[in-house]
């Protein structure tokens, strides 16, 4: 199978409207080790469609070498990548029925016609679409056209799968469904996969490593653990965990920080670290899950307290996200179900400094 | 009554605006045809016009020039409908991955000479054709040392000449058509079938044939109409000689009604070509047609 390596990969556009060029991808080096399932995750125009493009070698790097397999592929046609990819509008063919689009590649590469029924019935088997071979794209559901896409892959086995978005124009239950496919499928075909996606849950359930991206800068590659845990700089915090990281602007005293009115106690074991920091303007990062409601905080050091004016709750079921501010920041605390604060109240909450994260106020970074 | 009223009141504009295109189709379109129609069936005489049941189709279709000009022009759309459409098609895709700015130059370049009048067309292409050493052609030919031609002159040429002079105008209409339709692929289904191995003729085979497919059906269909109506290069050019050589129908009709005053026969061939273009449409539709959308 196959491994992939960029080597300070940079794309640059023609910007058409400044008549300069705009940096799509900013010296980007990560490698992807063999059958491993690498999502790429960031806002709306961070560049993750091209770097998947650049994968597929539809799209030609300005700078730096693309690898795959150990092998510099700059100049190599897509077809002789051996990848595939699902794209995020599937790209069927209209006019062409289920088994034709699936039998397209196998065809072209002049395949035996026994081979091509062999792997067009195997791979519909896996996906469900037996019973839909002769019909058209449009006579079917999103669904099930992102699984002729996927379908499209499968039958040519190929040694890395690149998936552009798949599951954005899907609704909210039937993407939870392909998810959990996608997941079984790289299992049993034990093939790189690289992922495309806006949507940090889909990251975090579907990666075995992420790269995180913002404006053309990887930001941080991790385990969607790592990530959640040790966050490289805020961006990736606010970015990965949902609802994202409070952030509160604060100034590091000894060992706490003032914060507004408040002085919450950094851990003993912790306050060695940040000693060039004290006295300094600096940002701490809180989850909403860290922000407890005193009646419900079991298992947590409760000394870090505080009483806030809350502005808003809303009701999720199983939990509750109440708003309140600190300073000019909204603040959020995600708290169980059963708590009984409404809007208006004073609760005292319960910030558990065990998880709290800090960083440089100008970098930007996790310090 | 109330609800007519309220109806008129609601409605009554639409109507009246749809009524004028309504009643031009009546009075230009449906009366001239139903009134040919019964002119068929007459020796017409504008004050005396006489019921002469199927003598005019009879005659028509005893006439030798009737079925000459028939196969005239069979020939004719043959040999230029299929072969135009291929050269607009070509051009169209050679146009189709060229920047904007120079996309637009070609369109216009192309286009631009289909509002030209047909009249100066023929003008040119009667210079072109001169049958003497200073007729463009020939003086071409001449370098190659080939003898002068008489292009328009001889009845085994004057037809392909006719045809000839089709290959290298009016392409503009179906370029711009096609442009539009090469524009409506989406990028993503060539970059789907470069990753599925595919070969630039593959690509052309299984993508943009069958999805230009609407657009050359519409090419197809109207071309052939007139195709089978082709008149005015030929009343320009030959007047149908020499000896018939370049006589069609549309010609035909044109000779019957206002040099011989056979109006009954002229309306009778009328009515058999119109026959056969809606069988010739039918049939393209039936073959051609397809369920493309997306
Ligand atoms: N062909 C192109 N020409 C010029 N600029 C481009 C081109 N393709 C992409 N860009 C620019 O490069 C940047 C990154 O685009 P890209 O498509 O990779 O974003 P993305 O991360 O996939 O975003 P999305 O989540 O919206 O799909 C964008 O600002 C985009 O405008
Ligand atoms: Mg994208």
């Amino acid at each position: 199978m196959a491994s992939i390596r960029f080597d300070n990969v940079t794309k640059r556009f023609v910007d058409e409207k400044n008549g300069g060029m705009f940096t799509a991808v900013h010296g980007a080096s990560f490698e992807i080790k063999d059958q491993e399932f690498v999502v790429f995750v960031g806002p709306s125009g961070c560049g993750k469609t091209t770097s998947l493009r650049m994968i597929a070698g539809l799209e030609r790097q300005t700078d730096g070498d693309i690898l795959i397999d150990g092998r510099v592929v700059n100049t190599v046609h897509p077809k002789d990548r051996d990848i595939a990819m699902v794209f995020q509008d599937y790209a069927l063919y209209p006019h062409m029925s289920i088994s034709d689009n699936l039998s397209f590649g196998l065809k072209n590469m002049g395949r035996p016609a026994s081979e091509i029924k062999e792997k067009v019935d195997y791979a519909a088997n896996v996906l469900g679409l037996s019973h839909l071979l002769d019909r058209k794209p449009k006579e079917m559901s999103g669904g099930q056209r992102q699984r002729v896409a996927v379908g499209r892959a499968i039958v040519r086995n190929p040694k890395v799968f690149l998936f552009d978005e798949p599951l954005s124009n899907l609704d909210a239950k039937l993407r939870v469904q392909m998810r959990i496919e996608l997941a079984q499928l790289h299992k049993r075909l034990g093939a790189t996969i690289v992922y495309v996606t806006h949507d940090q849950v889909e990251a975090m359930t579907l990666g075995q490593r992420i790269v995180v991206m913002n404006q053309g800068h990887i930001q941080q590659i991790a385990s969607p653990r790592e990530l959640y845990r040790n966050p490289a700089n805020m961006f990736v915090a606010g970015f990965i965990g949902s609802p994202p990281m409070n952030f509160f602007d604060a100034v590091l005293e000894g060992n706490k920080l003032r914060v507004g009115d408040m002085l919450l106690e950094i851990p003993a074991d912790r306050v060695a670290d940040y000693q060039g920091y004290n006295g300094k303007d600096i940002i701490l990062g809180l989850r909403p899950e860290d922000i407890h409601d005193i009646d419900f905080a079991y298992n947590i050091p409760t000394h870090n307290q505080a009483r806030v004016q809350v502005e808003v709750v809303e009701h999720l079921g199983a939990e509750n996200l109440v708003y309140f501010r600190v300073g000019e920041r909204m603040i959020t605390a995600k708290v169980a179900g059963e708590s009984s604060i409404t809007t208006g109240d004073t609760p005292t909450f319960v910030f558990n400094m065990d998880k709290m994260h800090l960083f440089d106020k100008t970098t930007e970074q996790r310090i | 009554m109330d609800k007519w009223k309220q109806f008129f009141r609601d409605y009554g504009w639409c109507y009246l605006f749809i009524a004028v295109p309504v009643i031009l189709f009546l009075v230009f379109t449906l009366y001239p045809v139903l009134a040919a129609l019964v002119m068929s069936f007459q020796k017409y005489h504008v004050l005396n016009p006489k019921w002469i049941g199927f003598d005019n189709y009879r005659m028509m279709f005893q006439d030798e020039v009737f079925w000459k000009a028939m196969w005239n022009t069979f020939v004719f759309t043959v040999g230029t409908v299929p072969l135009n459409l291929f050269i607009t098609l070509g051009l169209a895709i050679l146009i189709f991955p060229r920047s904007t700015r120079t996309q637009t130059f070609f369109k216009a370049a192309f286009y631009l000479p289909t509002v030209m009048s047909g009249v100066t067309l023929a003008l040119v292409w009667f210079w072109i054709y001169d049958p003497t050493e200073s007729g463009l052609l020939n003086m071409f030919l001449g370098l190659f040392g080939i003898e002068n031609v008489m292009w328009l002159g001889k009845s085994n040429s004057s037809l392909f000449s006719i045809m000839f002079m089709t290959y290298f105008i009016n392409h503009g209409a179906g370029i711009i058509l096609y442009l539009a339709a090469l524009g409506g692929i989406p990028k993503s289904l060539y970059e789907a079938a470069d990753i599925d191995h595919a070969s630039e003729w593959s690509k052309f085979k299984n993508i943009t044939w069958p999805l230009l497919k609407p657009t050359t059906l519409y090419l197809l269909v109207t071309s052939i109409i007139l195709s089978f109506q082709v008149f005015m290069s030929i009343y320009l050019m030959t007047q149908g000689g020499p000896n018939f050589a370049t006589t069609t129908i549309a010609y035909l009709i044109y000779e019957h009604a206002f040099v011989y005053y056979k109006f009954g026969l002229a309306a009778a061939e009328s009515f058999v070509l119109g026959f056969i273009i809606i069988l010739a449409s039918i049939a393209q539709f039936k073959f051609m047609s397809s369920d493309v959308e997306y």
